[in-house]
């Protein structure tokens, strides 16, 4: 499924990411919101429709929250988007909790799959996985093909009832 | 520069015998002896035993046909390919608990760890004793366990695979003086890539799509991918065969597709089966379709070392702790990608940095939870939607077991450790595990996963009590079999894919033995 963020949606995740995020992150903004659209496209239709609905009732619903002066979330600044995320995290219904939680989610997990944040980490698995996937063929070459021969060896579990329609895959 | 050995032709590109979405272009009917909703555990190897037997077997699957070379490092994209509802299904309760299931052909086998364990004793004499099946006790089910460990596979690591993370779990067990031992896995010289649950890159992992898969297909059976079962067509309470379409590369309904066979068969997985028998307007007359969901809740520590660990540098749980096994409690360590752990953590900002800076130090010990309570199933304009409550005393048992876990992991050197409970702050010490106990720890705040789905179709004798006989035959319908995780009357306490396996090849042999009643 393809999906793009409404400029709303995407207005609204921009101002969450320094208070999901550490500052570290401030500067892959972009990317993130974007990685945040690819996760949303892969979720269930009815449950990015809630989310969006959430998102869109998190900003909105802002503008009665006392504090943040009639502005939308999407408008408050840093120190007043951290508390008005806060009042959801610890919001009255299951729904308000769930919502930051949830959107929160996307935005570490698109942050800390982005290159950048994995090479300050040190994780570096494709390195790790190539070495390794060539030293598994180098040394255990002769075992993996015998496996995989065996794999296609006659063992019926019963006698057949009639010839299988054998067929060369390999 | 070194020449390789070239790894298996099977792996890098599509067999004959699959059908993907790009070569159906307009309606198509099928007829076969045998048609098979789902390719992962159960599905295939039925697909594999019947096809060799010479049955004609076709293979319905909405995922799409993945190679060797499609799998990278690359967790977040996989996890969007791969797994169902891009990873983020939850069944509501309280916690919500979220779960996981592969949509690709080899099914959840795809993405799974790989873990290979026989049912043990006491569930197959509960399942014979309370279920009345007959013919699955530990000495009935031996020469199907060992036929299913032949063909993936099943061997202990090689010790160069095994990393940092899972040396010190078993220190830690060591250390405790606790029963640990070696994982039983279906791999061929797994080198410890570490990406299983994305697909293992070196064909290491002998997944339903490199086991049974290349098999079936080699003995005759047909596989048709990225198509979608809506209903098994019924005459009567008799099975005809399905009816699905074509998912198109943006996710949308295409051609349709039929199939017209002699016995159908869903293996879609515990939340797939019952939606699809309800969405064909199968009525279990025990009322039980949907129904006895149990998921083997699970929970993770993060416990950050002092020393470099590396996690992602050899085999996930190379080690299973069996000490609280009778209490239904397993432990493993189990690294995941930064995404993904930063995901499931709770603090953000910067104690989330805090946390994740140590990465490298970093080991995530999981456990298994052999649950008490069920769920269930209801299909609501045609999809599966979970309900689970967590039981009381299972969410007793989650903290107890994380903090004997978190024991464990202090004892293997660990300086801090994060809870899978929010609001309870970071652990420091072993005293402070103890004082686990005296939190008042809500249901609410705990971060409860699975990936273990079963019981929703449950098998026994009674038509009264289960959905299938002890065969996985429907009650009450012909020629209609359930062949997956739906099938267990309880859960099992430790990873399923073998018992599935298992059950799947018995099945197979009942099919073939009584082949005159399907002709
Ligand atoms: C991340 C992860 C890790 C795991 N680790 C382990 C482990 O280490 N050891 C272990 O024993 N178990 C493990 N498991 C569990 C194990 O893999 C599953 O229990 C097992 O694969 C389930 O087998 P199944 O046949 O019931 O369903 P699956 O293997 O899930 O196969 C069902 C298939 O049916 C297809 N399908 C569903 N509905 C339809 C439809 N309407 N039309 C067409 N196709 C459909 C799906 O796309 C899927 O491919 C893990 C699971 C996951 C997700
Ligand atoms: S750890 Fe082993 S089985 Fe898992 S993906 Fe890597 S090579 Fe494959």
């Amino acid at each position: 499924m393809t999906y793009a963020h409404s400029p709303l949606t995407a207005a609204l995740l921009h101002s969450l990411v320094p208070v999901v995020l550490p500052p570290e992150a401030n500067d892959l903004a972009d990317d993130v919101v974007a990685h945040v659209a690819l996760t949303m496209g892969a979720l269930p239709t009815n449950f990015r429709r809630a989310l969006i609905t959430g998102l869109y009732g998190y900003d909105t619903l802002a503008v009665a929250w006392a504090p943040g002066g009639r502005r939308r979330a999407h408008q408050l600044p840093a120190d007043l988007a951290e508390a008005y995320y806060v009042s959801w995290e610890h919001g009255p219904t299951p729904a308000h909790q769930q919502l930051a939680k949830g959107v929160g989610q996307l935005i570490k997990l698109a942050c800390y799959e982005h290159p950048a944040m994995q090479a300050a980490l040190g994780y570096t698995p494709a390195a790790w996985i190539d070495k390794v996937t060539r030293r598994r063929l180098e040394v255990y070459g002769a075992d993996i093909a015998r496996q995989e021969r065996s794999l296609i060896e006659p063992d019926p579990l019963r006698p057949p009832i009639k010839a299988p329609r054998a067929r060369e895959v390999v | 520069m070194v020449a390789l050995p070239r790894p298996a032709v099977r792996q890098e590109r599509i067999p004959a015998g699959v059908t993907t979405r790009d070569a159906i272009h307009g309606e198509l009917v099928l007829d076969a002896d045998v048609v098979i909703v789902g390719s992962g555990a159960g599905g295939a190897t039925l697909a594999a035993e019947l096809a060799e037997c010479g049955l004609d077997v076709v293979i319905v699957e909405e995922g799409r046909y993945y190679t060797t070379r499609d799998f990278t490092a690359d967790a977040s994209a996989a996890v969007r390919a791969l797994y169902r509802d891009g990873g983020a299904s939850m069944a509501i309760g309280d916690p919500p608990v979220l779960f996981q299931e592969g949509r690709a052909v080899g099914g959840s086998t795809v993405i799974n760890g790989g873990m290979s364990w026989r049912t043990p004793e006491r569930i197959l004499d509960r399942w014979w004793r309370e279920a009345a099946i007959d013919g699955v006790r530990a000495k009935d089910l031996e020469p199907y366990f060992a036929r299913v460990e032949k063909r993936i596979h099943v061997a202990y690591q090689d010790p160069e695979s095994i990393g940092e993370d899972n040396h010190l779990l078993k220190r830690g067990a060591d250390a405790m003086g606790w029963k640990v031992i070696p994982n039983l896995r279906n791999q061929v010289h797994c080198p410890g890539s570490n990406n299983c649950a994305f697909g293992c890159p070196t064909g290491a992992k002998q997944s339903a799509l490199v086991s049974y898969i290349p098999r079936a297909l080699h003995f005759g059976a047909r596989l048709l991918s990225d198509v979608k079962v809506d209903r098994i067509t019924m005459h009567g309470k008799r099975a005809t065969g399905i009816v699905g379409r074509v998912v198109g590369a943006d996710g949308r309904p295409g051609h349709r597709v039929s199939v017209r066979a002699k016995l159908v068969v869903a293996a879609c997985g515990a939340i797939q089966t019952p939606a699809l028998l309800a969405r064909s307007g199968v009525r279990s007359p025990s009322g039980r379709l949907g129904h006895n969901l149990s998921l083997h809740p699970n929970v993770k520590l993060t416990a950050v070392f002092d020393q470099p660990v590396r996690g992602w540098e050899g085999v996930h749980q190379a080690f299973q702790v069996r000490e609280f096994e009778g209490e239904g409690l397993l432990f493993a360590a189990v690294n995941i990608p930064p995404g993904i752990l930063a995901m499931t953590s709770h603090p953000r900002g910067a104690a989330l940095h805090a946390l994740m800076q140590d990465y490298d130090k970093t080991v995530v010990a999981g456990m298994l939870c052999e649950d008490t309570s069920t769920g269930r199933v209801r299909t609501i304009a045609g999809r599966p939607q979970a309900f689970y409550q967590l039981a009381e005393f299972d969410a007793h048992k989650l903290i107890r077991g994380v903090a004997l876990l978190a024991e464990l992991l202090f004892a293997a050197g660990a300086r801090r450790i994060a809870t899978p409970f929010a609001g309870v702050p970071e652990l420091t010490s072993a005293d402070d595990t103890r004082a686990l106990y005296a939190h008042t720890i809500p249901r609410r705040a705990m971060e409860v996963v699975t990936v273990h789905m079963m019981g929703t179709a449950a098998m026994g004798s009674d038509r009264a009590r289960a959905v299938t006989d002890g065969h996985g035959l429907v009650h009450d319908a012909d020629r209609l079999m359930v062949c997956d995780a739906s099938l267990f009357p309880t859960p099992i306490g430790v990873n399923p894919m073998e018992t599935i396996m298992a059950l799947a090849t018995r099945a197979a042999a009942h099919i073939l033995d009584n082949h005159h009643q399907f002709a």
